[in-house]
């Protein structure tokens, strides 16, 4: 199946965006708007969705017209681009973005045409099944680890890192006591936060160096 | 517009095909997932989490009411989408220089595509066909594909050291912790803001 590589799933999602001329603002306008304010450090709702590596959501008003001789055309909707990457299976998935970020949902999928609510889980994944377009070729460079697994990982190489350098030189016997004190330390301490920190949207220039 | 999160790029571009040449690029596309030594470039390239072709057939757009008009097209539309490491140019010039033959497989069967060289026609056809994310959210923005797979390197390497280390004397235990250093050491780069691209 051309949506899942090894343990990833990549799901691709066109949702029709409401048309609606009585509107001063339309709906694709006000979904960019609430698109733009949407945090997209560790206070994202994708964050929450502990299983997402990376996601996008984009709002496609038309194909494109690539000159002559080609075919000039339009769509006659625009459509809400949901592409995402995750481990695990759809449904799981699915069933936890109505249930887990029901307010980032609604506030989302409110401007596209058939949506259900999150009320009824069920129903919600029915409807993005139903917008669900399959993935022809996917590739994902790692795709044997969960997102908790390599985030793990990423925490062990940092502080495995600061250990070696804050213990150059030092003789075998000290080493072998801090080592195990730093197995242990490394065990208990936090995960990383997915999303990361907001630090990344500080200036460069005032940008703590460690 | 917020194609960037941290160290990814989200890439999108959309193409038109006609009908007839789309089971030919599916096929295409199977065979490239079959036969995995042909993914063996878009691997080394290592800097793509995560990248995918998906094929719109004309008549596939969803419809989900009455209300909603029904598409008329003639062309059923490839759409690219990409996670990848560094700037724009970078990839696209790397894209040229080492993935052509397999960039002009997957795009000859779209409406005036130039190829892949001269690059300087690729980048012009790239740029009229790519549009702008609205959203873009990265588990981990610190880290490039690169930092990832050495992590993981690292991780495994110290739970066989952690295992291997547990009963050896104290002699044992400093030649053993310098072999273990030299074979981390090149997946030990720190991670951290991406620098500002141009």
């Amino acid at each position: 199946m051309g949506n899942v590589s090894g343990g990833t799933y990549g799901l691709t999602i066109l949702s029709p965006i409401i048309e609606d001329d009585r509107l001063d603002i339309c709906h694709s306008m006000e979904l960019r708007w609430y698109l733009s304010q949407l945090p997209r450090d560790y206070r994202s709702p994708f964050a929450q969705l502990s299983s997402t590596y990376l996601a996008r959501l984009v709002v496609m008003d038309d194909v494109v017209f690539v000159g002559h001789p080609a075919c000039q055309e339009h769509l006659k909707s625009r459509y809400l681009i949901f592409e995402t990457n995750f481990d695990g299976d759809l449904d799981t998935y699915l069933r936890r973005m109505a249930t887990e970020t029901q307010e980032f949902v609604n506030a989302v999928w409110k401007h596209c045409v058939g949506f259900p609510g999150t009320a009824d889980p069920g129903a919600f994944i029915g409807y993005m099944k139903k917008c669900q377009i399959e993935t022809t070729f996917f590739f994902a460079d790692v795709n044997d680890r969960t997102v908790e697994a390599t985030l793990d990982a990423l925490k062990t190489q940092s502080a495995l890192a600061h250990f070696m350098e804050k213990h150059q030189g030092m003789p075998a016997a000290w080493l072998q006591r801090e080592f195990g004190e730093f197995l242990e330390k490394l065990r208990q301490a936090p995960a990383l936060r997915r999303g990361g920190e907001e630090s990344r949207d500080i200036p460069q220039e005032k940008r703590r160096h460690d | 517009m917020t194609n960037l999160n941290g160290k990814a790029y989200a890439m999108n571009a959309i193409t038109p095909m006609k009908p007839w040449k789309t089971p030919l690029l599916k096929l295409l596309f199977w065979i490239l997932g079959a036969v995995k030594p042909l993914q063996k470039d878009l691997k080394n390239l290592s800097f793509i989490h995560f990248a995918r072709w998906v094929c719109v057939g004309r008549n596939s757009f969803p419809r989900l009411s009455d209300e909603q008009p029904a598409e008329e097209l003639k062309y059923d539309y490839l759409i690219f989408f990409s996670n990848f490491n560094g700037t724009w140019n970078q990839y696209i010039d790397a894209f040229s220089a080492v993935l052509y033959h397999g960039l002009d497989a997957i795009w000859i069967w779209s409406e005036k595509y130039p190829g892949s060289r001269p690059v300087t026609e690729f980048k012009r056809y790239i740029s009229l066909v790519q549009f702008d994310t609205d959203y873009y959210y990265n588990v981990y923005p610190h880290s490039a594909t690169n930092d990832v797979k050495a992590a993981l390197r690292v991780q495994d390497a110290l739970a066989k050291f952690a295992r291997t280390s547990q009963s050896l004397s104290v002699g044992e235990f400093g030649r053993a912790w310098l072999e273990f250093q030299v074979t981390v050491a090149p997946d030990l780069g720190t991670t951290g803001i991406a620098p500002v691209g141009t």
